[in-house]
């Protein structure tokens, strides 16, 4: 196995094992969706019809925010004890801590929308299961690109005086690209029609910040 | 030495300054009122040579970022920064320009268009280089971050565009690729604007570029003190 991907899935392990013990970051995460998808029904009449043509957006923003809330946790659990400073002095090359940290930032929020969208099914009266297969691909690529750049910041807004709440700031601007084709592939699935479009702007920005991000987060690990 | 930075600003200054004169002229009185919007189109000589001097600036800054994350040098990321702010000011300008154009003309002060969401959103991304920039106390690790945001945020340019095309166009297409469906008055009016705006933008440009110097400088003479 090539090295950059041993020490990719040795930094992925790591964060999720730490997840895993105290699912400290899920379960608030998880609340926070909730209480969106929650507060949301508020804002419309019990019942409209609006609700079918806005829940799209209802998941993307339950998954952003509360994403938001798990990666400002990304890096900020590094500072205890400066694991930081560990990360930094291990051989691994910070593509693949960049790597490794993305993809289990995007893990756990694949797991949070597996916990929204019945939330959606539910609270909404949403009928989801027909469209599921065709959803899967769309969700992954909108959460792989909120995952890649909103880690990138996640480790650059720390340093900043408002530290972790600084990270939004940065993150949303960037990502409403990749959000637009998020929520019309979502809707576009629900009503039946063609996708094919919003895919290849998603996959294009998946993979060129996922390169970009590569390269770049040499200069934001440096000290 | 130190004389050399303000003779930059200031020819292109005079220069802004001679065409902002012009410009009226050409704009009110040589090009001709356009039938359909009447006066109202009278603003698109300002808000579309601004919507380019805001592009160049991003760009600019993008350019400059990549350089100084490159070679290093704080007078790049010093560029950066000015061009990312001059830009700021032109997107400014795009969005105020284009909603008081927007109010007679579709009825609204702000309508959900393609280019002007991509206005605003390059806006946006140029606001949060700002903050960023604000709340940084290390100057090294400041320009570092701001250099990544400066690439990251212009990489995102292509994809906003093709997004908000996705997802609607009201824009009239004056440009549409080499050819530009204006008549001969009003094409050499728009130009001289376009040339009128990118001497304002360098004279901007400099001229924020010389006071950051002074400004480091002066940084640099308390520290010794």
């Amino acid at each position: 196995m090539p090295i950059f991907l041993t020490q990719t899935l040795a930094i992925l392990q790591k964060d999720l094992k730490t997840e895993w013990r105290t699912r400290e970051r899920l379960s608030a995460m998880a609340f926070f969706a909730l209480l969106i998808v929650i507060i949301f029904n508020f804002i419309y009449e019990p019942g409209s019809p609006i609700i079918k043509t806005v829940a799209p957006g209802i998941f993307w923003i339950a998954t952003a925010f509360a994403g938001l809330l798990g990666l400002s946790r990304s890096f900020a659990i590094e500072q205890q004890n400066d694991c930081l400073m560990g990360l930094r002095l291990t051989p691994a090359d910070p593509g693949a801590i960049f790597l490794g940290k993305m993809l289990g930032n995007t893990l756990t929020m694949l797991i949070l929308q597996a916990l929204i969208l019945p939330t959606l099914v539910i609270f909404l009266n949403l009928q989801i299961a027909q469209a599921l297969p065709r959803l899967i691909l769309p969700i992954l690529l909108g959460t792989l690109g909120f995952a890649t750049i909103g880690t990138l910041f996640s480790a650059m807004s720390l340093n900043t005086r408002l530290r972790e709440a600084f990270l939004p700031l940065l993150t949303l601007p960037i990502f409403i690209p990749a959000l637009l084709a998020a929520i019309e592939s979502f809707r576009a699935v629900l009503e039946g029609s063609e996708i094919t479009d919003w895919l290849v702007l998603s996959s294009a920005f998946v993979a060129l910040y996922i390169a970009a991000c590569l390269l770049l987060f040499e200069y934001v690990l440096e000290d | 030495m130190h004389q050399k930075p303000y003779i930059l600003p200031l020819v292109f200054g005079i220069l802004a300054l001679i065409c902002l004169g012009i410009a009226p002229y050409l704009v009110f009185v040589y090009a001709g009122i356009e039938k359909e919007m009447g006066l109202a189109q009278k603003i698109f000589y300002y808000h579309v040579p601004s919507a380019f001097s805001m592009f160049l600036g991003s760009f600019l800054c993008f350019v400059f970022s990549i350089f100084y994350l490159w070679k290093r040098d704080k007078n790049c990321d010093l560029w950066a920064a000015c061009s990312a702010e001059v830009s700021l000011l032109f997107g400014t300008l795009v969005l105020i320009t284009g909603a008081i154009w927007a109010k007679p003309i579709w009825g609204a002060w702000w309508v959900w268009d393609a280019q002007l969401t991509l206005t605003l959103i390059l806006w946006l991304i140029l606001a949060a280089y700002h903050m960023l920039r604000a709340y940084l106390e290390d100057p090294v690790q400041s320009a570092r971050f701001r250099a990544v945001l400066g690439i990251i945020g212009f990489l995102n340019v292509p994809f906003i565009h093709y997004a908000t095309k996705l997802w609607r166009t009201h824009h009239p297409e004056v440009v549409r690729g080499e050819e530009i469906s204006l008549p001969p008055d009003m094409k050499a009016a728009f130009f001289f604007c376009v040339i009128t705006f990118f001497a304002l933008f360098f004279a901007l440009l400099f001229k924020r570029v010389s006071l950051a110097k002074a400004q480091n400088e002066l940084e640099s003479l308390k520290a010794e003190i």
